[in-house]
């Protein structure tokens, strides 16, 4: 039996090939062991009958079958190709690091779930974009449901260097504009700038009728501090540096992700947006999981 | 403080290490990207005055763990006070060991000198070469030497027969130490604390020295025998004994032997008596079946706890009366006391001893009285020398008290009137034939066979015919002084009669027994010994327990290297905790 590389470390399915491969490898698997569609349009339209197969919701059985026949079939939908989704990807410098060479860094992370997340979408026939950003945005591709958007896509995430800063607001800003019609907007990004400002663009997207899901990408190292005994700290964005003691620190240092973390979640939450909270050592089917 | 390993103090610099690594690491430390830094200096901000408290802790920490294990390394020497080993800082100690008559008295078995000399032992077996030890008994002579012969000493003491005054001898034990250039001073006292073994007042010890006193064991009762005076015919016989409360009930009455004699002459059981300790007895004594001459004598009671003061030797003088006559110079106070003296048989008629004055010195011993006419003075002086008397009066001279150790009757009668006598041989010779004195000068004498008085014997020259001392006086001069006896003395000493000599004669006796203050073993109280041996800030009255401990405690020292690793112990434990308490 072939493993599912949706399951797997997300460092060692890197290895298997770039992100066309690894993103179609990761949706096949995801897609096997889904009953159903992952996501949901603003409508969807019945298509066929199957036999009921253990593991079927109970809700997509045709009872009405199941009183005349006594036979259990459960119903197909085929959503509409109206849903548009645009994935946003954060491509600032401090999204290049990783705090081990085992793992992925959060930006190679974060391309292989876009690329994945957009098949989805694009194999639902939804219109899907691409905007990557540090301090300005860097491509952007406007959602499309016609062949080779998936191929332009990953090319956009290619093309993409590592930035400098991040400004995510100005980026989320400029995209309110580009985004008209409503739809699904999915934020990939250690939220390592002003949460206020990026907020009142992601409250503003809501407004415009959104869907605002967030993904908050964030090293295995980055939520547990360690390191040699003394050591100076230097923010890759900026000439912020602080000397620590990584062991002496740790708890405390802890408590600040964890209180970030819960802060990220509850603003999120009052305002309507989807927040998940992703280490870059999570495999990515369990990532894609967290949406349906 | 001292230490047995000081070189290893030098270990002391490294107790600047932690410091010197804390600065070293603080210099380069190694940089690293980390983009969550702004969470880093929030968490930095939080936590920057518990991390400054923990920096401080464990740098104090690591110091004083270095500086204990290199103290320790030192083996330091501590001053420890109570019970345990160790050693101690030279001390200059004087061991008082009362070995008086009353430490032979046995209390529960066994005699209180045992007692004393156990802890007096192992006072100077805890002392070491740097020590400085003496040992008094109660003879008072200070002994000093090496711990062995101290030691020998100690085992070699027995009950004595000299009294000891405790503060006399707490006081000098006390300036002995304190004159010693050594860190400790102690004085420890060894005794049974006679009550009557403190006299009045307060010893003076010097600050920095320590009195440590034995508490007294279990008061005992006794009695003995305080005095024996033999008079004509009978013996007067002075009991003692303790006076506290032991217990036993009112004193009751003691049967009291005197046996008189010795070797073959030794005598039977001449007379008893009963006496009550407190008391004095008077046993009639059957002087005409002695020969005339000296007897020697003992009182004896039955044994009980304290055999010292059970038995007390006298001498006895049997003698005839002498054979006295008074011319009619000699005045009417002479010769009324004579006639006393005859009616008791003291005295008797005859002409062996002639009371007479300087106008006429007829006689085998003459006792003469100065002429009452001044102008015979020359005439009387020159009839002196030509009888071959060495002494001669002088010129009138001051008035003043009589003294005269051995007439203790007479002391300080006044005289009013006197001539100054005047002796014509060596000042040797002077002194050993004045037997009173006025002032400093001369007033009773004796030259030969004749006795000579700077006064007449009348109330208008001296005030002795009118006491009642005049009668013993003239007795003393008839019976006694004017054939050159001296009185029975008493001395402190085992009991024994010494007589002295002149020539073939006996002319006295000295009797030797203890000091009858001896016998009241009532003890002091504490607070009474405290006081005496220089108050409570310097002296102390301990078990015998607590005086093994406390002995040497005031200087004592122990290795404190055992106490300092378990202290580097704890002190690692704590750095340890605090270390990985926020890891």
């Amino acid at each position: 039996m072939a493993p599912r590389l949706d399951l797997l470390d997300p460092a060692e399915v890197a290895h298997l090939g770039g992100i066309e491969i690894v993103a179609e490898g990761v949706v096949e698997g995801f897609l096997a062991g889904v009953h159903r569609s992952p996501f949901r349009g603003f409508s969807v339209e019945f298509t066929e009958h199957r036999a009921y197969q253990p593991g079927d919701e109970l809700r997509y059985l045709d009872w009405r079958i199941l009183g005349r026949s006594d036979r259990l079939f459960v119903k197909q939908f085929e959503e509409e190709t109206n849903l548009r989704s645009m994935i946003l990807v954060d491509a600032s410098r401090s999204m290049a690091w990783r705090g081990s060479v085992d793992r992925l860094t959060k930006r190679a992370y974060a391309d292989r779930l876009a690329a994945a997340l957009a098949l989805i979408l694009l194999r639902q026939r939804d219109a899907t974009g691409l905007v990557t950003f540090d301090e300005q945005v860097r491509q952007l591709i406007p959602p499309r449901v016609k062949a080779g958007q998936w191929t332009r896509i990953v090319k956009g995430l290619l093309d993409t260097p590592d930035g400098l800063g991040t400004a995510a607001h100005a980026a989320l800003q400029r995209l309110t504009a580009l985004l008209a019609r409503r739809g699904m907007v999915v934020l990939l990004s250690d939220l390592l700038f002003d949460r206020e400002l990026a907020l009142a663009a992601l409250r503003y997207l809501r407004h415009r009728g959104h869907q605002v899901i967030v993904f908050h990408l964030m090293d295995p190292a980055e939520v547990e501090l360690a390191g040699p005994p003394e050591v100076r700290f230097r923010d890759p964005e900026s000439s912020l540096s602080v000397v620590v003691r990584p062991r002496e620190l740790a708890r405390a240092y802890a408590e600040t992700v964890r209180r970030e973390i819960a802060a990220w979640r509850t603003a999120c939450r009052r305002h309507g947006i989807a927040y998940h909270h992703v280490q870059t050592d999570l495999p990515f089917g369990m990532a894609l999981r967290l949406l349906t | 403080m001292t230490f047995i390993n000081p070189l290893a103090l030098l270990g002391l610099v490294a107790a600047g290490i932690p410091a010197l690594l804390h600065l070293l690491q603080r210099r380069v430390p190694p940089e690293l990207e980390f983009p969550a830094v702004r969470y880093l200096s929030a968490a930095e901000r939080e936590s920057a005055r518990r991390l400054k408290l923990r920096h401080l802790l464990l740098l104090i920490l690591r110091t004083a763990l270095i500086v204990v294990i290199v103290v320790a390394a030192a083996r330091p020497l501590v001053r420890v006070r109570g019970a345990g080993g160790g050693s101690h800082e030279p001390t200059a100690v004087v061991v008082v060991l009362d070995n008086s008559p009353s430490s032979g008295a046995v209390v529960d078995g066994r005699a209180t000198v045992d007692r004393l000399r156990v802890a007096a032992r192992g006072t100077i077996s805890q002392t070491t070469s740097a020590d400085r030890v003496w040992l008094m008994l109660s003879d008072g002579v200070l002994r000093g030497g090496t711990r062995e012969a101290l030691l020998a000493s100690v085992d070699s003491v027995t009950s004595g027969w000299q009294r000891l005054d405790l503060v006399q001898a707490v006081e000098r034990a006390a300036r002995l130490a304190n004159g010693q250039p050594l860190p400790g001073r102690e004085v420890h006292v060894l005794s049974d604390l006679q009550r009557t073994a403190l006299s009045e007042g307060r010893a003076a010890v010097p600050a920095g020295v320590r009195v440590l006193s034995l508490e007294p064991g279990r008061a005992v009762a006794n009695r003995g025998i305080a005095d024996v005076r033999v008079t004509e015919g009978a013996a007067l016989i002075d009991l003692v004994g303790t006076t506290a409360d032991v217990g036993q009930g009112a004193a009751q009455p003691v049967p009291v032997t005197i046996r008189i004699g010795a070797g073959r002459d030794r005598g039977e059981i001449a007379a008893r008596g009963l006496a009550t300790p407190g008391s004095a007895v008077t046993v009639a004594l059957p002087a005409q079946t002695f020969a005339p001459g000296w007897w020697v004598g003992e009182a004896l009671l039955e044994a009980d706890e304290l055999r010292a003061d059970d038995r007390r030797p006298f001498a006895w003088r049997v003698a005839p009366p002498a054979r006295v006559t008074a011319t009619p110079g000699a005045g009417e106070f002479v010769a009324a006391a004579l006639g006393v003296l005859r009616e008791v048989n003291r005295v008797s008629n005859g002409s062996d001893v002639v009371f007479t004055s300087g106008d006429a010195l007829s006689g085998e011993r003459i006792i003469i009285q100065p002429p009452a006419d001044a102008a015979l003075v020359g005439q009387a002086n020159r009839a002196l020398a030509s009888r071959g008397v060495s002494w001669r009066w002088g010129s009138s001279a001051t008035p003043g008290p009589l003294a005269a150790s051995g007439l203790p009757v007479i002391n300080g009668v006044q005289v009013a009137r006197r001539y100054r006598l005047e002796a014509g041989g060596s000042e040797e010779q002077e002194g050993e034939n004045v037997l009173a004195t006025v002032n400093g000068e001369a007033w009773l004498v004796r030259s030969g066979n004749a006795i000579l008085l700077g006064s007449r014997l009348d109330t208008t020259w001296t005030a002795l015919p009118a006491t009642p001392a005049f009668v013993p006086f003239v007795d003393a001069l008839a019976n006694r002084i004017v054939r050159g006896e001296a009185e029975v003395a008493a001395a402190e000493g085992a009991p024994h009669v010494e007589f002295r000599r002149r020539g073939a004669d006996t002319v006295g006796a000295t009797v030797f027994g203890p000091d009858p203050r001896e016998s009241d073993l009532s003890p002091a109280t504490a607070a009474i010994a405290t006081a005496a041996f220089g108050g409570r800030d310097r002296a102390e009255v301990l078990s015998d327990k607590a005086f093994a401990s406390e002995r040497f405690s005031g200087t004592r020292r122990t290795d404190g290297s055992g106490f300092l690793l378990v202290l580097a112990l704890l002190i690692g434990a704590a750095e340890l905790g605090v270390a990985t308490r926020t890891r």
